[in-house]
């Protein structure tokens, strides 16, 4: 469903993403995570189609997101931290303007249904200027989700969530990857990643320190200790200079 | 206490003027703060240093010679001002402070009184900015500078601290649980008494005018200065002239006899300002957190999200799922262009502004009503073709903020720009023709106008099919240029201004005008190829519109270069590496 091959990305002669690859199949949720300035965001970003990629090749349900990318883009969705609306349309303009830009023919019922989830139902007509900063990443979802994604990227999904918020968001991730979507989650949240996510890519540097699952993560840096957490794991991954690519490439499971 | 909040306003403006000058470092600041300079020094300063010199007023906008009717206009002024802030607003006190002197000024302990005095020294730095301002552009009209100077801070100063004081003054009113209603009712009715009062006073003191009397200007003149030098305006405008005294002396002399009472009127609204126990600090906190979000509104490009409450535009048109992209975007933005203005609403503005004009060129006989209006329609209707684009920006220039969101989207790069470009392209295109067909019908009145109806068709028919791909093409260059030089037409969130800015801006401008220039020579070698041949064959208003259409042909194939080359520019335009530089 997603496949990164040698994702590159250079700001001039600073390396932010250096050949990284990896694959998410559908159903699975794949957590990416790293420290600050690891490369999580500019590569979700490469991912999305929002940046140009320095280097590599990006397939979203095999189509070439560098060569063509309006097909690649059909079946993806991205989520920022920060919901990004049109502060001068309307919460159903924008779900009309959605729709049209990705062809959902028929996306009244659909659009409503989603209003409804989200207890959006009652503010059609307001403006993004008039709604909580949740009920902007509500509607930030409605407008992704309108045309079925089968690829969704998160970036810090809970940001700004109550804790009824956060469970939602939480069920509605895994409910989208047991629907057959291929998620990938970037959020320094380690008790989230450990929750919901199937797999795990650690970044440090721009580049890949680990990838698999949680379990083979875990017996990489666990050292003999079978119930260390991720955080645990997470801080020995980071704490040494990142392996050269060619070490990282032999455990992967998609590079 | 006070060294504190001296130390915080010394070292924020002293950084912020070192981190301008360090900015000059960059060649587009540099470039920007020379190009800036000449154009300040040459529009203002230079009349100031070398009287004669620089650019001169025009006649017409002279102040009037008589100094007793400019000292009645001022005062009037100031009193209109003055109870517009009694009546029209209709919140509690709002003292500006930024976000982080809330957080840092509002819990420290400084006493409410502090606060107001750390306002009005911060408020004089902008007072000091505008009375520079106001002089460099007054002192072209004569007069003393140092006179104009000092009378502008006492009008401006006093200004400012009675807009403050009656906002503490609506406060304690609505703390008092006096609504705003009955507060607007209270002051007009009092001031409709002492209205009603003086006409009284001035119908029995001098006789009224009759209405032969209204058609002598004199007449009606010497009237009004006898009102105005009767008792009741004399001591209902006492105070407002005390103010505006300093500013109209002529000579120090007349300054130092003027400055007692306008200094008397400043220290008794700085003591009532001073006194007052009002609590302003929730509003405040609640109007800082407005004004952050302005500001980030204004420094992304968001002009509209920052001109106050938005209002929820309605759908231009029915958009269905399915269809062109671009149309989307049309619709999106027109959706901002028009807030609660639809089509419906364009059709019928335009049907009465043509109707007018109609109306008016039936007035016919070569009268000057129809010529001049008719001559303002074609006026406009040039200037918008050059700087129509400046005003109209539903584009990536307001998109600017949006354009990760535009990049997610399954659409090609260049029905994007298209999209982007449709909605002023076409709203420019809408009030060109109604300029157009205005002055067509308008401007043949002109006593002896050499041209017959068919010739004066002939030329707005050619105009009208050349316009809109013109503005597709004048509307592709400040979007290439948002999209080529981010930094330079919006710098991300530090915003900066000055004179530096100002050049830039200029200098934008002056790229985009040659730049425009430069795309208008094909199709003026192909109108005139065209035009030259037609001729041998055709009187000229019939090988006009023949030229234009092959202009216009010409204007499309450069239009539709221009949007591809504007689509590849967004596909490969990275806003990281504009903030990695």
């Amino acid at each position: 469903m997603i496949q990164v091959q040698g994702l590159t990305k250079l700001y001039g002669e600073f390396r932010a993403v250096d050949d990284v690859s990896f694959t998410v199949q559908p159903g699975e949720v794949l957590g990416l995570v790293g420290p600050n300035g690891a490369g999580k965001t500019t590569s979700l970003r490469c991912l999305a189609g929002i940046i140009p990629p320095s280097g590599g090749v990006l397939r979203i349900c095999g189509h070439d997101l560098v060569k063509d990318p309006v097909s690649a883009k059909r079946h993806l969705a991205f989520f920022p931290d920060e919901p990004r609306l049109f502060d001068y349309l309307t919460v159903w303009q924008h779900l009309t303007f959605v729709a049209r830009i990705y062809q959902v023919v028929g996306y009244e019922p659909l659009a409503e249904q989603l209003l409804e989830e989200l207890e959006l139902g009652g503010r059609k007509n307001a403006l993004p200027g008039e709604l909580s900063r949740g009920m902007k990443q509500k509607l930030a979802i409605a407008c992704g989700l309108l045309h079925s994604p089968k690829v969704i990227y998160f970036d810090e999904p809970l940001t700004g969530l109550d804790p009824i918020g956060i469970r939602r968001m939480k069920d509605s991730i895994l409910q989208r990857a047991r629907g057959g979507a291929a998620i990938v989650i970037s959020s320094h949240l380690l008790h989230l990643v450990e929750e919901i996510c199937s797999h795990i890519l650690i970044l440090q540097n721009g580049r890949k320190v680990a990838d698999g699952t949680l379990e083979e993560i875990r017996r990489k840096f666990s050292e003999e200790q079978a119930d260390a957490n991720l955080e645990e794991v997470f801080f020995r991954a980071t704490a040494s200079p990142p392996p050269l690519p060619a070490d990282v490439a032999k455990p992967g499971r998609g590079g | 206490m006070f060294s504190a909040l001296f130390y915080l306003q010394y070292h924020s403006v002293k950084n912020r003027t070192v981190s301008r000058l360090k900015r000059l470092k960059q060649p587009k600041y540099l470039a920007g703060a020379i190009v800036g300079g000449l154009y300040f020094s040459y529009y203002f300063v230079r009349p100031f240093m070398m009287p004669g010199q620089g650019v001169q007023a025009l006649p017409v906008a002279r102040l009037p010679g008589d100094p007793e009717w400019v000292e009645l206009i001022a005062a009037t002024a100031l009193a209109v001002i003055t109870l517009a802030a009694w009546v029209l607003p209709n919140r509690r006190t709002v003292l500006a402070f930024t976000e982080a002197e809330v957080a840092f000024l509002f819990p420290a302990p400084i006493s409410r009184r502090g606060l107001i005095h750390y306002k009005l020294v911060r408020s004089q730095a902008a007072i000091l900015f505008t009375v520079l301002l106001l002089t460099l552009i007054t002192h072209r009209w004569g007069g003393r500078a140092w006179i104009q100077m000092a009378g502008w801070w006492l009008m401006l100063s006093t200004l400012n601290l009675h807009l403050l004081g009656a906002s503490f003054a609506r406060t304690m009113l609505l703390d008092r649980g006096i609504s705003n209603w009955q507060r607007r009712v209270g002051v007009l009715g009092a001031v409709g008494l002492v209205l009603v009062a003086a006409v009284w006073w001035v119908r029995q003191a001098l006789p009224p005018l009759t209405a032969p009397d209204f058609a002598d200007l004199e007449r009606v003149k010497s009237y009004v200065s006898s009102v105005a030098n009767s008792t009741p305006a004399i001591v209902l405008l006492f105070p407002f002239r005390l103010v505006v005294g300093p500013y109209l002396a002529g000579d120090a002399l007349g300054f130092l006899r003027a400055l007692p009472g306008a200094m008397g009127v400043l220290l008794a609204h700085y003591a009532w300002v001073v006194k007052s126990n009002v609590a302003f600090e929730e509003a405040s906190a609640e109007a800082s957190r407005k004004l952050a979000e302005k500001v980030a509104a204004i420094r992304s490009g968001n002009w509209q999200a920052a001109g106050g409450k938005a209002k929820a535009g309605r759908s231009p048109f029915h958009l269905s799922p399915a269809g062109p992209a671009p149309t989307a975007f049309f619709w999106k933005n027109l959706i901002s262009a028009n807030r609660g203005i639809t089509f419906r609403t364009w059709v019928i503005i335009a049907a009465v502004v043509l109707g007018v004009a109609v109306g008016m060129g039936n007035i016919g006989g070569g009268r000057t009503l129809p010529v001049v209006a008719g001559a303002i329609a074609a006026m406009l209707a040039v200037w918008s073709v050059l700087l129509g684009t400046q005003i109209v920006r539903q584009d990536f220039r307001q998109d600017l903020d949006y354009l990760d969101v535009l990049k997610l989207f399954p659409v090609a790069p260049w029905q994007v720009a298209f999209g982007q470009l449709l909605a002023p392209a076409v709203i420019l295109t809408g009030v060109q023709w109604l300029l157009l067909a205005v002055a067509a019908v308008l401007v043949p009145q002109t006593p002896n106008f050499p041209w017959r109806w068919p010739a004066v068709l002939s030329a707005a028919l050619s105009l009208a099919m050349v316009l809109p791909a013109l503005n597709f093409i004048s509307l592709v260059i400040p979007n290439a240029a948002v999209l080529l030089f981010p930094a330079w037409l919006q710098a991300g969130k530090e915003g900066p201004q000055g004179i530096e800015t100002t050049g830039q801006r200029l200098i934008a401008f002056l790229g985009q005008f040659l730049a425009f220039l430069v795309a208008l020579i094909p199709a003026a070698l192909a109108f005139g190829a065209v035009f030259f041949l037609a001729r041998l064959a055709a009187v000229w208003w019939v090988a006009t519109p023949l030229a234009a259409l092959a202009a216009t042909a010409v204007l499309a194939i450069e239009a539709a270069f221009g949007i591809y080359w504007l689509g590849w520019l967004f596909q490969r335009f990275d806003i990281s590496s504009e903030l990695n530089p």
